[in-house]
């Protein structure tokens, strides 16, 4: 990755009908990056990734390509290429054709193509089939094809528009991989997006968590999840407790009735704050030892951990311990300083980071009773 | 899985299908076959009728002239109604939806008043003559020429040529389109390469809607000629309905299964031709 920025967006906003979808973007991307927008359908991804490739004229603000104005650029002359998300294959074309059209415009020599072609499906794995008709290929295959005709073009910068969403989760994670390869071998831009958290925070070197048009946060993987900038991003990334909190002075928070010690500095004098403690970071300890103490209300074995809901207070915390704690317990939590993660006040604030209503709460419930009920039927039928 | 299950209600959807299939279709073409295979007196086979058709030369000149006008005017409309719906199918759907209202209405009037207009129009004393001479330019005869019976064709068949090439073209959809730009094409190459593809079946479609019944009108030529330029088509009309008794029936009926046999020839190599290259198609 190099420091110069390959696309600018500067003050973007688009609305479609008086509705704002882009609502005064700012973003930079360098070239060479693996950008992922990250963020929940119909909170304007897509449209964003059209603004760069060229489909949507912004109504304010501009688009710069490698320092270039381009907004009045049209699609075909940009050094962008795209994943559609919905892939758009030609249905008159087989899966080699289809691969081979961007590279057919460019007139590039015969030979190269075929060679350029025949590498690119060896890659998504679907050379085998390459004379086949793409209306008969299922979902998956379709996805790999559209990436295959995408990529071979070898543009600057890659629209990616959730390119894994149809595939298994085998040959997602395969892919994830091979994308991740292919990207830090050419060191073409990559512009992913996804709503699968796991997927953005594992391949990329910046992600973009988006809300409703406008941009939550940008930075590193690790600092989206250490350091989220809001309740919103703390609670879209991860399981996050967030409970109020008052910022007595530097380094030092109060929650649920007690002061705790943390790392976090630069608030006013008992600014009211909200407070991330991850379900991971917080030790279970006997109740008469805790900081706080509640009672735990639920417990779900994850496979290589228990996920617990406990009650402090009244508020739910969720909690993930490595040994089983029986439901009606009362255990008490350490919370160490490093864990205690302190946010400015937001429009988010008290929407989010709740397990009061968290829904294994409800799973659980419905499923003794389904086997309340299968075995009133079993004895029944005896 | 449950293909069967639907038999019946299919079945019953079908039925009045069926039989207006065989009251208007099977039963005259069994006519038609008997007419032109049959000797009406003895009932014996025989293959009199239909050499008629190829051993009469004002019948194969007529024959001629039905299949260079038809396909003249079947290129013509096909010239027009390409670049009408390439550009109808860019503009906005409201406008769109306007257009293609406005290209049909003439159809909802007569075909025989239709073309009785443009021959009032364009005769020795008609319209256009009279603008002609009030301008001081002299007279024109365009009723008789070959013209004018291609211009009653164009303007009659033409709105079945648009219809499906719009139809296809409009269901390319943008998404492909936008496909085609990502991937480096301009509005020509975009034509050229995936519009001009994936609308050959509806220019397949028009142009067998355009040419089938240019083919075999009778009509047109009959305005638009004064009777100058026989088609098949009249020919065939003369002799069912002038020669009835002397065994005008059977020639009728001979040539027109001959040139029913051609049109579904050609028809079936066009189809052929336009399955090659994309899935089903209308006949
Ligand atoms: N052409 C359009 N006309 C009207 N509204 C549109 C148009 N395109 C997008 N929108 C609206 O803009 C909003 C953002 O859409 P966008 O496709 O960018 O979402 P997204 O983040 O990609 O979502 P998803 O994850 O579901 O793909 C949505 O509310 C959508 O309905
Ligand atoms: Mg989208």
């Amino acid at each position: 990755m190099t420091d110069r920025n390959i696309i600018e967006l500067k003050n973007i906003t688009v609305s479609f009908d008086g509705d704002t979808v882009l609502d005064d973007l700012n973003l930079s991307i360098r070239d060479g990056e693996f950008v992922t927008f990250l963020g929940a359908s119909g909170c304007g991804k897509t449209t964003t990734l059209r603004v760069i490739a060229g489909f949507i004229t912004p109504d304010n603000g501009d688009v710069f390509f490698d320092g270039k104005r381009i907004n009045d650029l049209p699609p075909h002359k940009r050094n962008v290429n795209t994943i559609f998300q919905r892939y758009a294959l030609f249905p008159h074309l087989n899966i080699y054709d289809n691969v081979a059209f961007g590279l057919k415009v460019a007139k590039v020599p015969k030979d190269e193509i075929e060679r350029r072609v025949d590498e690119m499906l060896e890659l998504v794995n679907m050379k085998a089939m390459k004379y086949r008709k793409v209306q008969t290929l299922s979902g998956g295959q379709q996805q790999r094809v559209a990436i295959a005709r995408a990529l071979v073009n070898n543009p600057r910068v890659l629209l990616l528009d959730e390119p894994l969403a149809a595939l298994d989760y085998k040959l997602r994670k395969d892919m994830q991989n091979e994308l991740r390869r292919i990207q830090q071998t050419t060191g073409i831009t990559f512009i992913f997006v996804t709503h699968d958290q796991e997927e953005a925070l594992s391949m990329s070197d910046t992600v973009v968590v988006m809300n409703e048009g406008k941009i939550q946060q940008i930075g590193s993987p690790t600092d989206i999840y250490n350091e989220p900038k809001n309740a919103f991003v703390a609670d879209f990334i991860g399981e996050s407790n967030i409970i109020d909190g008052v910022m007595l002075e530097d380094y030092k928070v109060k929650l649920d009735g007690r002061e705790f010690v943390c790392l976090d500095k630069g608030f006013r004098k008992n600014e009211p704050v909200d407070v991330v403690i991850r379900p991971e970071d917080v030790d279970i300890v006997p109740a008469e030892k805790g900081e706080l103490t509640g009672e735990v209300t639920s417990n779900t074995f994850k496979g290589d951990y228990y996920e617990m809901i406990v009650d402090v207070c009244g508020f739910k915390w969720m909690v993930q311990a490595t040994d089983e704690t029986k439901v009606g317990a009362k255990i008490g939590l350490i919370i160490e300083p490093d864990a205690i993660h302190v946010m400015k006040k937001s429009k988010y604030s008290g929407k989010f980071g709740d397990y009061s209503t968290f829904s294994d709460e409800m799973d659980q419930m419905e499923e003794e009773e389904e086997e309340a009920e299968l075995e009133s039927e079993a004895t029944e039928n005896e | 899985m449950n293909k069967r299950k639907g038999t019946f209600g299919t079945a019953a959807l079908n039925t009045p299908f069926v039989v207006w299939s065989a009251i208007f279709i099977i039963v005259p073409l069994i006519f038609v076959i008997y007419y032109s295979f049959f000797d009406q007196d003895s009932g014996v086979f025989t293959l009199d009728h239909v050499k008629y058709f190829f051993g009469n030369p004002s019948v194969l000149k007529s024959f001629g002239q039905s299949v260079w006008l038809s396909v003249a005017s079947t290129l013509i409309s096909l010239l027009i109604a390409y670049p009408f719906a390439y550009f109808l199918s860019k503009k906005r759907p409201a406008s769109q939806r306007v257009q293609m209202v406005l290209v049909m209405a003439p159809m909802w009037m007569n075909m025989v008043v239709r073309t009785y207009s443009w021959a009032t129009i364009l005769e020795k004393n008609g319209l256009l003559n009279n603008i002609l001479e009030s301008m001081g330019l002299g007279k024109i005869n365009i009723i008789g020429t070959s013209g004018a019976v291609i211009l009653g064709m164009v303007y009659n068949y033409l709105p079945y040529m648009i219809l499906p090439i719009y139809t296809s073209m409009s269901k390319i959809g943008t998404p492909l389109l936008e496909a085609a730009e990502d991937l480096g094409c301009n509005s020509f190459q975009k034509l050229t390469r995936v519009i001009m593809p994936l609308s050959l079946s509806g220019v397949v479609s028009g142009i067998i809607m355009v040419f089938v019944p240019s083919i075999s009108t009778f009509y047109i030529s009959q305005a638009m000629s004064d009777r100058k330029i026989l088609l098949i088509g009249d020919i065939i009309e003369s002799q069912i309905t002038g020669m009835w008794s002397t065994g005008g029936l059977n020639r009728g009926a001979a040539m027109s299964f001959v040139l029913m046999v051609i049109i579904l020839i050609c028809t079936f190599i066009m189809n052929k031709y336009a399955d090659s290259d994309e899935g089903g198609m209308m006949i």
